[in-house]
């Protein structure tokens, strides 16, 4: 018995957080000090118990819920994703004082969802934590201070999810009924067979369709500026990073249940990538707002990592994983620049990040570095992550799709070179003053650049984790 | 009527008008009620298959109940957020909120 309760610790974690969160809330007086504090302590030990666990192995709840090694390396990254969006926190002038308590709680009752959905392996469970951390994020949104564009993200945000969650339920309903089980361990051995069938592959779509809403695929990402524009800063770190990650490995575990031999569903997939990213890319280069530019390359990136999972082999996973590995690591470099320089808690125009060099060598280095990461270009963690998504579909020959990626990374480019152009060439109206930065800051944009740089040069650990994860699907 | 079809129509009817409903109310109160329809179709779906097809009678219902309670919670969470849009904009219609421009 005791062994069945050690692998369910990071969840048991997390919830323990969220029960001091809770307790953190009731009390009268506001003091965001203790509250950061308290977060990052925790937020920290909950990356040491998730790596601790990272060998586990086994399942819970009567088969609903397997823990293995493609789950544990998810719950790793999840972990650090949150942590690193609570050491964002310093400064939390987003938000108001007395609901600091209630973000921290939101945020780790969403980690805790999170965690849950990528270690479910039936049908109803993977709802219910679907549903959970879409709950968290909803609530998230408007807790933003006195904006007035909060509440309309977080409304349009919750009409669109609650949608995407009816849609994915309805779908959910057809492939019960097709494969007449639940778990998907039977419907990865009955599926395949069924897969021809309109039922079972409408059934599925509906399915994906729930999950694209949380990666911001095409057509289910019009949310995605909104929300990233009109909630705070760093709850805004925290959808693009750590909800992406969760929704990633989700739309693995359920596209490797139908086995590998469905073009309907290879030919969809293949759609949905290209429309993507061309409309990520080519919109993303009207905006002037950082965030909503972030979103539109979040949607297009969506495409990216579309590429490596609809080559539905082992390597195509495994690359997909460290995709989406790199995109948090890189884009939450970018959201620690958009958090110090916008401290205010405003929202930050690409415009004034013109003489960031002066203002702080270090963050406009760290914010070069992560653009050029996603944009592709070597030596950074985005160009090994990209080649490797590239080249698992190569394997598969689906050429046409790769040259089309090809042109959208290079159209990519131009926007992002404006981002560095406004950080290194462009000289602000009126002299700035210097922008303080911590130390902790500094040592967390230095290890952040440095993952960047050297797991660019060297992926071998990396790549061979992520592989022996994508082998648990197989 | 003791036809899965006749269930399947059902709740693929339900489920067009739910989506129906959202794209063309204006009102949020509306478009919450249509959701809730798109949710009631995939519930007799959930029921349909369970009675004529599945080995185990009980996980259909099971499933129904768990839909039933989160859709309640669903529900908890947009009314309370519409709240907080009707005293920002003193409206809940949807046209209202046109300062973000997906």
């Amino acid at each position: 018995m005791m062994n069945l309760w050690t692998l369910f610790v990071p969840e048991l974690y997390c919830l323990l957080m969220a029960v001091v969160f809770f307790g953190l809330a009731l009390s009268a007086r506001p003091n965001p000090r203790r509250d950061y504090f308290v977060a990052l302590f925790m937020a920290g030990v909950g990356v040491v118990v998730a790596l601790a666990c990272v060998r586990l192995e086994g399942t819970l709840f009567f088969e609903a819920y397997r823990v293995d090694l493609f789950s544990q390396v998810f719950k790793v990254m999840l972990a650090m994703g949150f942590f690193l969006v609570v050491c964002l926190c310093t400064e939390l002038n987003g938000i108001e004082e007395r609901h600091h308590p209630e973000f921290y709680l939101f945020l780790t009752t969403c980690t805790l969802a999170m965690m849950m959905l990528v270690s479910s392996v039936e049908l109803l469970t993977i709802y219910v934590a679907l549903e959970l951390s879409s709950y968290s994020l909803y609530i998230l949104v408007p807790l933003r201070r006195g904006h007035g564009v909060d509440v309309e993200a977080g409304i349009k945000y919750l009409m669109v999810g609650a949608c995407a969650s009816a849609v994915m339920l309805f779908g959910l309903s057809y492939v019960f009924g097709v494969t007449h089980t639940t778990y998907v361990v039977e419907i990865i051995q009955v599926l395949p067979g069924v897969i021809g069938t309109p039922a079972a592959i409408v059934g599925l779509l509906l399915v994906l369709c729930g999950f694209f809403f949380k990666l911001a695929v095409f057509p289910f990402h019009f949310w995605a500026p909104d929300v990233y524009q009109g909630a705070a800063n760093q709850v805004t770190a925290y959808i693009a990073t750590a909800s992406k990650v969760a929704a990633v490995g989700i739309i693995i575990r359920m596209v490797a249940l139908s086995g590998g031999n469905s073009k309907y569903l290879v030919d969809m997939l293949v759609t949905l990538s290209i429309a993507s990213m061309t409309l990520g890319n080519l919109v993303a280069i009207v905006q002037k707002d950082m965030k909503r530019l972030l979103a539109y390359s979040s949607i297009s990136h969506a495409g990216y990592v579309l590429i490596g999972i609809l080559s539905m082999s082992a390597i195509g996973y495994a690359s997909a994983i460290f995709y989406a590995l790199a995109y948090l690591v890189m884009n939450l470099c970018c959201f620690l620049v958009v958090v110090k320089v916008a401290h205010d808690g405003s929202d930050l125009k690409i415009a004034q990040l013109a003489g960031l060099h002066r203002r702080s060598p270090l963050l406009a280095m760290a914010l070069m570095l992560a653009v050029f990461g996603l944009a592709g270009i070597p030596p950074t963690i985005g160009f090994t992550g990209k080649f490797l998504v590239f080249a698992a579909a190569m394997e598969k020959g689906y050429i046409t799709l790769v040259i089309i990626a090809m042109i959208n990374a290079t159209i990519s480019l131009y926007y992002y070179i404006l981002v560095v152009k406004a950080a290194y060439l462009m000289e602000p109206d009126e002299e700035l003053p210097r922008l303080p930065v911590s130390i902790p800051t500094k040592v967390l944009t230095v290890a952040l650049v440095t993952v960047m740089v050297v797991f660019g040069v060297f992926p071998h650990h990396l790549l061979e984790v992520a592989r022996a994860a994508a082998r648990m699907l197989m | 009527m003791n036809s899965l079809y006749t269930y399947l129509f059902l709740a693929a009817l339900l489920f067009s008008l739910g989506i129906f409903g959202v794209f063309q109310r204006r009102s949020l109160i509306g478009m919450l009620i249509a959701i809730e329809l798109m949710l009631t179709g995939a519930s007799i779906n959930f029921m349909a298959f369970n009675r004529f097809l599945a080995p185990d009678p009980i996980v259909g219902q099971i499933y129904t109940l768990f839909i039933m309670g989160i859709a309640a919670a669903e529900a908890a969470i947009a009314l309370s957020i519409i709240v907080a849009v009707f005293r920002r904009l003193r409206s809940i219609n949807i046209e209202r909120a046109q300062e973000l421009r997906g």
